[in-house]
């Protein structure tokens, strides 16, 4: 194994050597490095298969616009694949693995591709494929998944930590290269909150790979002083390590941080990755240019990269990307490369330059082919050399790496993912950023600068306009001196003819020039078909490199600008953003909020199972000693309510404060039913409707005094109701004086039914609550023995006796004890919402099951709550149309089965006894069922058409879906003392 | 018979255990703080504002333009609703059960809140005393600056122990504390 | 949709704590207005394309219903007024 490491050099810390392993194998690297620079400078230059042909791969860039060197890095649960090599920052002990190879990377059966590739071009699956359709999904797709593709993920949960953040700004600098630096270094300076973020681990993109000298001193150098600075103002927040993936409507700004991604031993009181939602009032794009590969046969072979990531590569990383080095290059970029392996040593076998001639200064010794071209490169796992082509001439030259230089693109993603279409420029030959307004603009090699001076310039210029803009201008601002730049102007060239090999466009889909004149023969012109037919641009790396040379190209074929071939939609996110940074804080129990109750440890103790109803804990039922099923405990828990007393927490209830002389007015438009003579002390049932005539929701209003009322939601619709309520006292009647707040938090609410619910209450209420003192409906502040004031309301859901006592939230517990205590002799139980539901159903009470969105009030027999008399109340105008009137609508009715054992589900249709299922014989459904334990037997309610009219019809339940028919009475929807007589104890 | 009237915080399952020293970043959670909600009629929100930031160590909270917090650490439920009772044109509600009051304190009280608010809580936008209502831990929740790197959060007591836990969650980095005071 | 709404009692708020309720021009007929003009109250609604009003409840803030008047091609918001305070407003026209 050759070292490729220089003796010097470089921004890495060679005191500080790394010990990694790739495919098994250890290797040693340095602090500073990333994976694919100690890869190199092991002679690890096969990285990688490509996607589809499984030919061998190294990089081609040393940036984040790699196609090739993906990898898994990590294992188990950790395990990461389709990093890039290029941008992993290479740490103690790391792991990585080559990927989408069999059995190895260097041997790998899947090659066998790559021989029948002339069969296997774009459109080949879909041509192929075709018939018989149904062996798509079960044949070839697993097949050709099998075959070619990408890293595996993890099946394992992933065990960090991920979090969300907001952050503020004045001015988003995005990119930490020459440009974003000064114009960070500018604002910083004026005082302006800056922040500053880049993708790298190390502030100053192309300043780290740069020979030339800035003020004076070397421009890594120069870099670190301006970084330095820039840590020391306060109102700058550097943001290291952290992609800015997506621009968003009002300047806000999509970012991940990779928090530890880069450390051995992840701590666990840090996320691994961080995403950053960033608000700024102005952004400077200054993401730089991508070098563009230069389109020639065998232009993927490991060793062929970018001019610019030989040249990071040499002086960043110390690292020579081979022994002998060949330049291929239409510009500027190739010349400076030369130079620069030249001065660190390493031999220079020759620079080919497509132009017939150039200003650029050819370095001493170096032996230069102008009109040249490259048509094949030679060598399998790394080139060992390459056929150069002038004027009909053909010459082998030896080299070990290839550097080439196809000019530059400005890098604009972000600035047109918001649907602005890159603008082309025939002058720079590159698609240059869309003018977006002045908030958010390019600097630098982004807005299509070209050298190292006039980035530095733009960026301090830009940083100036920005501040300018935010109005706090101070001063101005010298940029430094550049000595020793390069001029990295270049001349067109999209593609190389007579290619002897394969002249990929884009690297990691596979996609060569052919497949590109194939789609434009087949008809698949307009570029976004030409890139979904030979998915170009559609890797993982989203076409970085492959997307303008690809409308270079297709442009070249049909002799048109590349302006008018355009490019394709840009998207967030620039580069791939892990699930687990998506999610942030979003899993297992942070999923979602959750609400629970201030009853909430008075069940538990009570031994109480819970269910999930929205974002509330509610105690669904209380199994004792011996109770193996819910039924068991649930029917206990109706008859122990039905003949003793029973305890039950209903605080989900909504809950809303009304104040105002208008409040009565208010309730009274609001409700179907009249509301303005409920006297004080007194509640009420209501029903509220929809404007369209549906009932929305019902509950109870209570009159505390003159001005001031407390409603009830349903748990449900609580929010929704609130909404309701601000939405027509906001917009319908502003000048009504009526003022609400929700108080649903500060009560704690229980209900205690059941025949002995007087006797117990009495125990705990100081106040009379006798039946002539506290009748049915009463509803008023009570004082509890002990001193606490309650509110005590005299209603029923479950048709016995009952109260629901509500106490500051606090005293919830103590209270609900309290009252099991004064029980305890009658017998009480605690209930929970199934045994509720038992017991309204039983005495026909209706819910969301019945209220779903399509009854009317007479649907579900409340016919009488329509105070039609009433000038106005939500609602009223569309409930008197026809078809919310017919006859023949769904009508409430109670099912009981004709054989007293058979069940009864809801969901089941209702059909007439001997017809046959179908949509034209549907006769209703059932709503709610249930086993009555007071009847012994199962009860359902349900809408039938007509209904009321079919009490003693027997019609069949048909559940198609579980399988069962039951025969069913139609009945009353009152199972349970439908007299009443149980409310007026 | 007489109830034995034992009040129980919300998050009383939550912060349980051994109590340690505050850190630097700490979470106190206030024990009884008094909480009203004050609701000025139409055309009475100047009047009742003017009289709620003059009322003697009570402390408004801005909820909307004619909603307020009353919150109060040192009074009785009873003398602060004496207090707002006086004030005309106001209707008031005792929310002191409903709601939870936490303050958040530290030299990385921003950074930690970053992560639970989306607005800027930079000092010369949200200056000290200045309060509002917002998304906090996907919790509905008040939030006011107290002091430099001081701030109060009201939260509803049923979301309470939710939003808790993500405070927490989101302070781990930051070595946050947490206990009842009060 | 935006990303950020600047409620003018809250001050700028993500988008999150807002719930769209739809058009604001639509405004509730009288009792006794025509089933036509209740019709298209409760039913109709035009989908333009451009410039509109829509009502913005700051659901997670000041509990306001907003007034927001923006492009629904381009995202840009050109105003944000409470609904009352519109609805005060052309009253007094």
């Amino acid at each position: 194994m050759t070292s490729y490491r220089l003796g010097s050099g470089g921004a890495i810390n060679r005191g500080q050597s790394l010990t990694f392993t790739f495919d098994g194998r250890s290797y040693k690297g340095f602090d500073g490095d990333t994976l694919a620079s100690a890869l190199l400078a092991n002679d690890q230059m096969l990285m990688a298969r490509s996607f589809k042909y499984h030919r061998p791969r190294g990089v081609v860039t040393a940036g984040s616009a790699e196609p090739n060197a993906l990898m898994t890095i990590g294992s188990g649960a950790r395990a990461e694949p389709n990093a890039r090599a290029t941008v992993v920052e290479l740490y103690n002990g790391l792991t990585a693995a080559s990927q989408n190879r069999w059995p190895s990377l260097k041997h790998d059966f899947g090659a066998v591709n790559d021989l029948f590739s002339p069969f296997l071009g774009a459109g080949f699956y879909y041509k192929t494929f075709m018939w018989p359709g149904v062996l798509w999904e079960k044949l070839y797709e697993p097949l050709i998944r099998r075959a070619a593709g990408l890293g595996k993920a993890t099946m394992q949960a992933d065990p960090d930590r991920y979090e969300k953040s907001w952050a503020h700004c004045d001015l988003l600098v995005i990119g930490a290269g020459p440009s974003g630096l000064m114009a960070a270094l500018t604002a910083g300076r004026a005082g302006v909150r800056v922040i500053l973020a880049d993708e790298g681990f190390r502030f100053g993109g192309s300043l780290l790979s740069e020979s030339a000298a800035v003020g004076g001193q070397p421009a890594a150098e120069f870099a670190a002083e301006v970084v330095e600075e820039l840590a020391t103002l306060p109102n700058v927040t550097l943001m290291p390590r952290t992609t800015v993936f997506g621009w968003y409507d009002d300047m806000v700004f999509g970012a991940v941080e990779r928090v530890q991604k880069h450390v051995a031993s992840p701590s666990p009181d840090l996320p691994m990755e961080r995403l950053w939602r960033i608000v700024a009032k102005r952004a400077i794009l200054a993401t730089g240019a991508e070098e563009r590969p230069l389109v020639f046969g065998g232009n993927d072979k490991p060793g062929v990269m970018t001019a610019g990531a030989a040249r990071t590569y040499l002086n960043r990383y110390g690292v020579a990307v081979g022994g002998k080095v060949a330049v291929f290059t239409n510009g500027g970029s190739g010349y400076r490369t030369a130079a620069d392996l030249l001065a660190q040593g390493v031999d220079v076998t020759a620079i080919i330059d497509a132009r017939p001639q150039s200003a650029d200064p050819v370095p001493e010794g170096i032996r230069i082919i102008r009109n040249g071209s490259v048509i094949a490169t030679k060598g399998r796992y790394r080139i060992d050399g390459l056929i150069a082509e002038r004027s009909g001439f053909e010459e082998v030259i030896g080299c070990d790496a290839l550097a080439m230089s196809g000019g530059w693109s400005p890098i604009v993603h972000l600035m047109c993912q918001r649907g602005a279409k890159p603008v082309w420029s025939d002058e720079k030959q590159a698609f240059l950023a869309p003018d977006v307004g002045g908030a958010f603009v390019a600097a630098g090699a982004a807005a299509g600068q070209a050298s190292l001076g006039e980035c530095l310039t733009d960026g301090a210029a830009k940083g100036h306009a920005a501040l300018e803009a935010l109005g706090r201008l101070v001063g101005t601002l010298g940029t430094p001196e550049v000595e020793g730049e390069y001029d990295p102007s270049f001349a067109p060239l999209w593609y190389v003819p007579g290619a002897r090999d394969k002249a990929f466009v884009d690297f990691q889909n596979d996609v060569h020039v052919g497949d590109l004149g194939l789609a434009q023969r087949e008809g698949f012109r307009h570029i976004e078909h030409t890139k979904r037919y030979t998915t170009a641009g559609m890797a993982t790396d989203q076409g970085k490199l492959a997307n303008v040379n690809t409308a270079g190209i297709v442009a070249g074929m049909r002799g048109v600008s590349p302006a008018e071939i355009g490019t394709t939609t840009f998207r967030p996110f620039y580069t791939p953003v892990s699930f687990g940074a998506l999610a942030g804080t979003a899993r297992a129990e942070h999923a979602a909020p959750v609400r629970t109750s201030p009853l909430h440890g008075w069940a538990r103790k009570n031994g109480a199972t819970f269910v999930e109803s929205g974002p509330w804990y509610r105690s669904a039922w209380f199994p004792t000693d011996g109770e193996k099923t819910w039924r068991e405990s649930v029917d206990r828990e109706v008859l122990n309510v039905r003949v003793n007393a029973g305890l039950c927490d209903v605080s989900t209830l909504g809950k809303i404060e009304i104040f105002g002389r208008g409040a009565a007015e208010f309730l009274d438009r609001i409700y179907s039913n009249s509301f303005l003579k409920l006297p004080v002390g007194r509640a009420r049932y209501g029903l509220m409707l929809r404007e369209d005539g549906i009932v929305f929701d019902d509950g109870t209003a209570s009159r505390l005094s003159e001005n001031h009322y407390v409603m009830t939601t349903t748990t449900a619709y609580a929010a929704e109701v609130l909404a309701h309520l601000e939405f027509s006292a906001q917009t319908f009647w502003p000048e009504l004086d009526v003022r609400f707040v929700s108080s649903t938090d500060q009560w704690a609410q229980m209900s205690l039914a059941g025949p002995k619910a007087r006797i117990i209450m009495s125990r705990v209420v100081q106040d009379d609550i006798s039946d002539a003192a506290f009748p049915f409906l009463a509803a008023r502040e009570v004082v509890l023995r002990g001193g606490l004031k309650a509110r005590l309301f005299r209603i029923s859901f479950s048709g016995e006796l009952a109260y629901e006592l509500a106490v500051p939230a606090g005293y919830g517990e103590a209270v609900a004890d309290a009252i099991m205590d004064a029980g305890r002799e009658e017998g009480i139980c605690a209930y929970g919402v199934e045994a509720l539901n038992v017991l309204r159903v039983e005495k026909g009470h209706v819910t969301h099951s019945e209220l779903d969105g399509r009854t009317t009030a007479d649907d579900v027999g409340l016919g009488r709550m329509m105070a039609m008399q009433k000038p106005d109340f939500i609602g009223k105008r569309l409930s008197m149309r026809f078809g919310l009137t017919a006859a023949d609508r769904l009508q409430l009715v109670g099912l009981k089965p004709v054989e007293a054992d058979k069940e009864i589900k809801a969901g089941a249709h209702l059909l007439k006894d001997g017809a046959k299922p179908s949509t034209a014989n549907d006769q209703g459904f059932v709503s709610s069922a249930c086993f009555s334990p007071t009847l012994g037997h199962f009860i359902a309610l349900g809408m039938l058409k007509s209904g009321r009219e079919r009490i003693g019809e027997r019609v069949m339940v048909w559940d198609g879906l579980r399988g069962s028919e039951v025969l069913s009475e139609v009945c009353p929807p009152v199972f349970v003392d439908p007299e009443n007589s149980k409310l007026h104890l | 018979m007489s109830i034995n009237l034992l009040h129980r915080h919300a998050l009383e399952d939550h912060i349980s255990g051994f109590e340690t020293d505050p850190n630097p970043n700490h979470l106190c959670v206030i024990r009884r703080p008094v909480i009203f909600s004050v609701l000025a009629h139409e055309g009475q929100e100047t009047a009742v504002a003017e009289a709620l930031w003059n009322a003697e160590d009570v402390a408004p909270r801005f909820c909307s333009p004619s909603e307020w917090f009353a919150v109060s650490r040192t009074l009785g439920a009873e003398t602060v609703a004496g207090t707002l009772s006086e004030i005309a044109g106001a209707s008031v509600v005792d929310q002191s059960d409903g709601r939870v009051l936490m303050e958040i304190s530290g030299p990385s009280v921003r950074t930690i809140l970053a992560k639970c608010v989306a607005i800027d809580l930079h000092p010369e936008v949200f200056e000290e005393g200045h309060s509002a209502s917002m998304l906090c831990c996907h919790a509905e929740a008040n939030v006011a600056r107290t002091g430099a790197d001081r701030f109060e959060i009201i939260v509803p007591r049923s979301l309470a122990g939710s939003v808790f836990e993500l405070l927490m969650e989101m302070g781990r980095e930051h070595a946050l504390t947490r206990g009842f005071a009060g | 949709m935006a990303s950020l709404i600047t409620c003018p009692h809250c001050g700028t708020r993500p988008k999150e704590e807002f719930s769209i309720r739809g058009a604001a021009a639509p405004k509730r007929p009288s009792p006794t207005a025509k089933d036509e003009a209740w019709h298209r109250y409760v039913y109709v609604r035009d989908n333009p394309k451009g410039r509109y009003q829509e009502y913005w409840h700051h659901v997670a803030g000041c509990r306001r219903f907003l007034v927001v008047e923006r492009d629904n091609l381009t995202h840009e918001v050109f105003g944000v007024t409470d609904a009352a305070e519109l609805e005060r407003a052309g009253a007094g026209e």
